[in-house]
C-alpha cells in the first residue's frame, strides 16, 4: 500500500523508485506534494533513468532504509537554513575550504547523516535527476568508440558504476582527495556490484603535477562548488584528456549547502570557468529545481544544475 | 497598515515567488492550497517579506508559520 496514490500513478512499472518513495514518506509523509512535483515534471527518459538509479541506490539502502530516510528529511532542513542565508546575504555561508573541513568534513556524525541524505537526492531531486539522464544518455551513451574512464569525487560511485556497465568502457578511475571517501565508494561499489576493475586513487588535484592525457572521457560532478580554485582544477582535468577526449561537467548554480564555498550564479560564468581552462563547451544543458522554468530560477536564484560537455579547444 | 492591505501586498509577492499568472489568497490560505509553495520557495517569500516590509524574522516564527493569516499578523506585529 503506497502512501500518495498520485504519485503511484506517475511511477507504475517503476517499482524501485516506488520502493525508495515509500521508505522516505514513511519518514515525512508532509513530503508527498513536493515529490508528487517533481516527479511529475519528469520526462519519460528521466524517469527511466530514476529508475535505474533506484535499482541502484536500494542496492545501497539494504535494510538501513528507515534511517537513511529520515537523513535525508534531516539533510533537507539544514539545506533550508542555508537557502535562508543565501537569499538574505547573497552569498554561500562558508567561502574556504578550511571552514567546511572544520565545520562539516571533520564531523563524522553529520557527514554520514548528510551523505544518506545527499544520496537520496539522487532519486528525488529533479535537477539531479535531470543531469544524470544526461549523462546517461548523451555523455555514456554518446560514446562511439571504446574509452578510458576518470571520475573526481564519485562519492556514492553512482556514475562510476554506470559507467563500467557500459561495454565500451575500459579502464576505470576514480579519485578522491579524502581516503575515507574512498573507502565509501569503494564498499558501495562492492555493493552495487559493480562488473569491471576500477581504480581508486588519492589525488588532490589542486597539487598535483597535472598529467599529459591518459582519459578519454572525464567526469566531476557536483565537486567544483566545494573547491576554492573550480578553475585550477578545471584545467588541470583539460591536461588529463587525450585528443579528442571529452570531460562532463556537473554544477550547480544558486546551490547553498552546508559545504559549498564557490558561488556560480549564471550559465555565463560556467562558461567563462570552462573556457579558462582551456576547454570549449560542446553542450550546456541547464535544469531547475523541481522543474522551474530556467529563466525564472536565474533571476530568482532557484539552484540551477548545469551539464556541460567540453573538449580542449 | 490593515490586513487587507498587507494581503494584497502579499499576494503580489507570492506571485513573483511562485511564478505565477494569478493567485487567490485569503488569510485561510496555506501552503497545502498552492502547489507551487514548498519548503524552499518559502524560504524565498519570507526573504521576500523581510525585505518588503523592512524587518527580519526569527528562526522559530518562520517554522510556526502555517498559513496567510499568520504572516499577516506578525507583518502587522513587527511593522507597528
Amino acid at each position: 500500500m503506497t502512501a500518495s496514490p498520485e504519485i503511484a500513478e506517475v511511477l507504475a512499472g517503476r517499482p524501485a523508485t516506488q520502493a525508495v518513495v515509500d521508505t522516505v514518506l514513511e519518514a515525512w509523509p508532509e513530503h508527498a506534494g513536493y515529490l508528487l512535483k517533481s516527479f511529475k515534471r519528469r520526462t519519460p527518459e528521466m524517469l527511466e533513468a530514476t529508475e535505474a538509479a533506484a535499482v541502484a541506490v536500494r542496492k545501497l539502502m539494504g535494510d538501513a532504509g528507515p534511517q537513511i530516510a529520515a537523513d535525508y528529511r534531516w539533510t533537507c532542513d539544514r539545506l533550508r537554513d542555508e537557502e535562508l542565508f543565501f537569499h538574505r546575504e547573497g552569498r554561500y555561508r562558508l567561502s574556504t575550504f578550511a571552514e567546511a573541513m572544520a565545520e562539516v568534513y571533520s564531523d563524522h556524525a553529520y557527514m554520514s547523516r548528510y551523505v544518506n541524505g545527499l544520496l537520496l537526492t539522487q532519486i528525488l531531486w529533479f535537477n539531479h535527476v535531470a543531469t544524470f539522464e544526461m549523462f546517461l544518455n548523451r555523455v555514456i551513451g554518446a560514446s562511439s568508440a571504446p574509452f578510458d574512464y576518470l571520475e573526481v569525487g564519485p562519492g556514492h560511485g553512482l556514475m562510476v558504476y554506470f559507467a563500467a556497465a557500459s561495454e565500451l568502457s575500459r579502464r576505470l578511475e576514480a579519485w578522491d582527495v579524502s581516503a575515507v571517501s574512498l573507502r565509501e565508494t569503494r564498499q558501495a561499489l562492492d555493493r552495487m556490484g559493480v562488473e569491471k576493475p576500477v581504480a581508486l586513487t588519492e589525488v588532490d588535484i589542486l597539487q598535483a603535477a597535472p598529467p599529459q592525457g591518459g582519459y578519454d572521457l572525464i567526469v566531476i560532478s557536483e565537486v567544483l562548488e566545494h573547491l576554492e580554485r573550480p578553475d585550477k582544477a578545471l584545467g588541470f582535468l583539460a591536461s588529463a584528456l587525450n585528443p579528442g577526449g571529452r570531460i562532463f561537467i556537473n554544477v550547480p548554480l544558486n546551490s547553498p549547502s552546508p559545504d559549498h564555498i564557490y558561488l556560480l550564479s549564471s550559465p555565463d560564468e560556467v562558461t567563462a570557468l570552462v573556457e579558462g581552462a582551456g576547454l570549449a563547451v560542446e553542450t550546456m544543458e541547464l535544469y531547475a529545481t523541481q522543474g522551474a522554468r530556467i529563466e525564472f530560477a536565474l533571476e530568482s536564484r532557484v539552484s540551477v544544475s548545469a551539464g556541460v560537455i567540453a573538449r580542449k579547444a | 497598515m490593515t490586513p487587507e492591505a498587507i494581503l494584497a501586498q502579499l499576494r503580489e509577492l507570492m506571485i513573483d515567488v511562485f511564478d505565477v499568472d494569478d493567485l487567490e489568497v485569503t488569510p485561510a490560505t496555506t501552503a497545502e492550497d498552492i502547489e507551487e509553495w514548498d519548503s524552499l520557495s518559502h524560504v524565498r517569500l519570507i526573504v521576500a517579506v523581510e525585505r518588503k516590509f523592512g524587518f527580519r524574522f526569527k528562526t522559530s516564527e518562520i517554522e510556526d508559520l502555517k498559513s496567510v493569516g499568520d504572516l499577516i499578523r506578525l507583518i502587522q506585529e513587527k511593522t507597528q
